[in-house]
């Protein structure tokens, strides 16, 4: 029985005058029905392009697939007709986007915003469309829905919006749904309430949900599986658990190293990784994250790592994920873990 | 909302008397070249009793500030002087004149209109495509044509030159002829006032609308499974519109101001023409005149556009609630 | 899409301060990257601009060594030569007179060159006119703010409500024909876009915070204004002074054809465009030739302009 969604191998480039940006190169990962995968990485790792393109919703030039595929349900999106595929949009996949403000449309109602997808893939009227939306609305926890509903989105406060374009999304029920960092353009108050809703949300509908943050906070509380991303390629993925745990790549243990911690009493200085990301038209030689890797060998500079399985449905992209030895190298190991 | 009409309204009004202000002075004696005295009575040598006559009945011994008391009650009941040259008085002159250059310039509008935003959608669509540079192009060189110029040059092709070849050819002067149906006429004048224009609409469609196509809104548009065309015709043409039709307005008064030169190309008996033909016999009345008319048009039509955008944006129309 | 942004982001320059007109050399991505050479590359990717400028640079060319080698050439534009009028006039073009003659037996092609100084001048020095006024205006009303923003501002609305053809008629109604009142009307005319355009670009300018974070670093207010304000306000002036050479041709052949502007016997190309309305049918290339060179003209610094915006536009990465 086939995963829900299964990214296989998946690179995006980007044919640009400035030569080609390998914005997504080298992301597998699977999804189960009613699980949540966080997707963690800096700016510019490629988490967002990743989802985009699960959705297609990359422009065709300048970007194009190179390789690998995605498959929902056992079947290909990427060879799908755009017709089959606008099918699953906002219907069976729909995503929800970082900044509300912008990304509904000024000068709609709200209403009928939430209704189109209905109207859309569900063949409802426009009185029953409405009638949802409002709902909806409700669900979402905006009070006095039916007058809301007839709202523009510049009267609705930051919270309220996202909260629309949460309930825009579920409007038809879908079977994932795809959050890219929701809750960054909120207070941090907001922020709570609206993982609060997701998490609910999830819980009544079974639906799948793909968090993309760089905050890891968010990812410790809600998700099931855990996907480390650095410059378009996965690192490492596998159970929260053991990636929280248990990690195995150099990136993951400096990311988590230099988190600043509320727990630990003495007055030590922040430990940030080295260096800076590389330029994704120019990405140096063997493994990404080589050149700032504090325990990288030889073979780092000449092969590029693929994701290689460890056992408990954990991947990593090192050579020596592998090894015991290289491995208790880890700062947390030392640490004993949290 | 309705304050914001208000506050329009209120803002338009100083802006009202100092155009009636640098008008004054414009035609205030001794500013304008020449004896005001001389212009009334003509060239001949007049007595003195018939020039001090005459001064004191125009009021021209009082001083500035009663002069332009004067100047503004008669304007407010609509008396803009006589003409020196036709011995009428000003306003009935331009009244005659003015439904000609209202029609032209509606015609002109219209044309404008659909062909502008046609071709400013196509190309914002097709962007980079063979369409989209051809607007492009088409809308510089446009925008760069002296107005009269197209308009001998299509005299002389569609007038001239068609009637040489033995093709059917159109009217180039005036506004009936024996030969025509009046309609007709409008064609090569309607053209030309609209060219320059219709450049500038299809320009500001296309940046418009390609402005909004690179906003986020249209991506979520399109993460709701709605096609490339549904996205652009359901979400991106209300945006990018709103900027569109405001210019359109704006463009009504600045085409009715811009009539004079194409009047005077295709002898349209217009203010326009009107006003040119004063130039050139000195009629400074009618000159002012006609530019206080026009100068007051295009006032109430940049009023009544603003007014619009009021109600075609919501976030105007509705102001900022909860935050 | 901060993946894009941080894709394009690793080919521009470090944007933090931009304002600084200072080149800030950036080795990423192998090539040392400066905001005037940015602007300067590309304003060389586009093929249109450049023949734009070209164009200009062609016809500044010729009207300036005109004295030299048009007379020769080609004839006098203004000298009649009364023994042989009826034989010279109205020629068609021909090898010896490549645009024509006119009813007075003047080399067309001649006046054409000749009327290129005065076009050209005109539009230089009235563009440089309104830029001067337009931007000291423009500078008082927003660093000032108060009442000198109202009264500037107010005043400038007034000239808005004009239609633009029409006020310059009024005004050289007023002032008298000749060149010099062609300026004069045309300066005065655009100034009020020139100091909302510059005016706009202080305010918005004035809040950033990399003005606030000059201030933090101690910078006084002429060095705020002179070194972080201005560079970043004068990119749009520049765009628009440009087309404005463009409109301020059109404006003179307006008024030249309107019997407005240069005063015959001077060859303007107005001038000559007017002269050519009793001819349509009989002598069509009076008409063609002024009016090309105006065409050509215009469109030359519409271009460059169009070009110099894309270039100057940093927000265009994005």
């Amino acid at each position: 029985m086939p995963a829900l969604l299964e990214v296989d191998d998946l690179h995006m480039h980007f044919f640009t005058r400035d030569g080609v940006v390998k914005a997504v190169d080298g992301v597998s990962f699977t999804l189960e029905a009613g699980r949540t995968l966080g997707v963690v990485g800096e700016s510019g790792s490629g988490k967002s392009v990743t989802a985009l393109s699960i959705m297609r919703l990359i422009p065709e030039p300048p970007g194009k697939v190179v390789s690998g595929d995605v498959r929902f349900k056992g079947e290909s999106i990427l060879t799908m007709s755009d017709k089959e595929q606008r099918k699953l949009r906002g219907n069976r996949i729909a995503m929800i986007f970082q900044d509300p403000m912008t990304s509904l449309n000024p000068v709609h109602r709200i209403g009928k915003q939430i209704a189109e997808p209905l109207r859309l893939h569900k063949n409802f009227t426009r009185k029953e469309a409405w009638d949802a939306a409002v709902e909806l609305l409700a669900q979402v926890g905006i009070p006095q829905a039916a007058e809301r509903a007839r709202d523009y989105p510049h009267e609705f406060s930051g919270g309220m919006r996202q909260r629309a374009m949460i309930a825009m999304a579920l409007a038809c029920g879908p079977d994932i749904l795809i959050a890219d960092e929701p809750t960054t353009a909120l207070d941090v108050t907001i922020q709570a309430q609206i993982l609060e809703l997701m998490q609910e949300i999830q819980a009544r509908t079974e639906s799948a949900i793909i968090m993309i943050t760089h905050d890891l906070g968010v990812v410790a509380d809600m998700a099931d599986h855990v996907l480390v991303m650095y410059a378009g390629k996965a690192v490492e993925f596998g159970p929260a658990d053991e990636v929280f745990y248990r990690p195995v790549h150099p990136y993951t243990w400096g990311w988590l190293e230099s988190l600043p911690r509320h727990d630990v009493d003495e007055k030590g200085l922040l430990c940030p990784i080295k260096g800076q990301p590389p330029s994704l038209i120019n990405l140096p030689g063997g493994c990404s994250f080589g050149p700032r890797c504090a325990f990288a060998r030889d073979s780092c500079r000449e092969t590029e790592p693929h994701l290689v399985d460890i056992g408990n449905g954990h991947l990593s992209a090192c050579h020596y994920c592998g090894d015991d030895e290289f491995v208790a190298q880890s700062p947390r190991c030392a640490a004993g873990g949290r | 909302m309705l304050t914001y009409i208000g506050r329009r309204v209120l803002q338009m009004v100083p802006v009202f008397i100092g155009v009636t202000i640098i008008l004054f002075i414009l035609r205030a004696p001794g500013v304008i070249p020449g004896d005001p005295v001389r212009m009334i009575a003509g060239e001949r040598a007049i007595p003195q009793a018939t020039y001090d006559q005459i001064v004191k009945e125009n009021g021209l011994d009082k001083p500035i500030y009663v002069q332009y008391y004067r100047y503004m009650s008669h304007l407010v009941q609509g008396d803009l002087g006589k003409s020196y040259q036709l011995k009428r008085p000003v306003a009935s002159i331009l009244l005659e004149k003015f439904p000609n250059t209202l029609k032209l310039a509606l015609m002109a509008v219209i044309i404008e209109t659909i062909l502008g935003l046609a071709a400013g959608i196509l190309s914002a669509v097709k962007q980079y495509s063979f369409w989209d540079m051809l607007v492009t192009l088409s809308t510089s060189i446009l925008v760069s044509i002296p107005v009269f110029w197209l308009g001998m040059g299509l005299q002389i092709l569609f007038g001239i030159k068609f009637k040489q070849w033995g093709l059917p050819y159109l009217p180039i002067s005036g506004m009936e002829s024996a030969n025509f149906p009046s309609w007709v006429h409008y064609i090569l004048p309607a053209f030309t006032l609209a060219s320059v224009s219709t450049a500038y609409a299809a320009r500001i469609t296309r940046s418009q609308l390609l402005e909004v196509m690179g906003q986020d809104y249209m991506r979520t548009a399109a993460a709701k499974g709605l096609t490339s065309r549904q996205v652009i015709w359901k979400h991106g043409l209300k945006n990018a519109l709103i900027p569109v039709v405001t210019f359109l307005g704006l463009d009504l008064g600045a085409m009715v101001g811009g009539t004079i030169l194409t009047e005077t190309v295709f002898n349209w008996p217009g203010v326009g023409l009107q006003i040119f033909n004063a130039i050139s016999t000195r009629d400074w009345p009618v000159v002012m005149g006609g530019v206080i008319i026009i100068v007051f048009l295009v006032m109430l039509i940049n009023l009544v556009v603003d007014i619009s955008y009021a109600f075609l944006d919501p976030r105007i129309r509705y102001g900022r609630v909860a935050e | 899409m901060e993946d894009l942004q941080a894709a394009e982001q690793v080919n521009s320059p470090d944007g933090a301060g931009g304002g600084n007109g200072d080149s800030q050399a950036q080795e990423v991505g192998g090539r040392g990257r400066t905001l005037r050479g940015d602007a300067w590359r590309r304003l060389r990717r586009n093929k249109l601009a450049l023949a734009g400028l070209t164009w200009i640079v062609i016809i500044i060319l010729i009207a300036v060594t005109a004295d030299l080698w048009v007379t020769r050439v080609l004839g006098d534009p203004i000298e009649i030569d009364t023994t042989r009028t009826a034989e010279l006039s109205l020629q068609s073009p021909s090898a010896h007179h490549p645009f024509g003659t006119d009813k007075l037996g003047r080399d067309i092609a001649s006046r054409v060159v000749y009327g290129a100084r005065v076009s050209l001048l005109i539009g230089v020095v009235a563009v440089a006119i309104m830029v001067i006024i337009g931007l000291i205006m423009g500078a008082i009303a927003a660093y000032y703010g108060g009442i000198w923003d109202s009264l500037i501002m107010r005043t400038a609305d007034i000239f808005f409500a004009f239609p633009y053809v029409l006020f310059a008629i009024a005004l050289i109604a007023v002032l008298g024909k000749g060149i010099q009142n062609v300026f004069i009307a045309i300066g005065l005319l655009g100034w009020p876009s020139i100091a909302r355009v510059f005016r706009s670009s202080i305010l918005s300018v004035k809040e950033t915070e990399y003005v606030d974070a000059a201030r933090a670093m101690g910078a006084s207010t002429p060095r705020i204004l002179f070194r972080h304000i201005m560079p970043n306000a004068m990119a749009p002036i520049i765009v628009y002074a440009t087309m404005s050479v463009g409109g301020a041709i059109l404006t003179e052949a307006a008024l030249s054809f309107l019997g407005m502007g240069v005063v015959p016997p001077a060859p303007s190309w107005g001038g000559m465009l007017s002269e050519a309305r009793g001819y349509l049918f009989t002598a069509p290339w009076l008409m063609l030739y002024p009016g090309i060179a105006i065409l050509t003209t215009v469109l030359a610094f519409v271009l460059l302009g169009d070009g110099l915006r894309d270039a100057l536009d940093v927000k265009l990465k994005e």
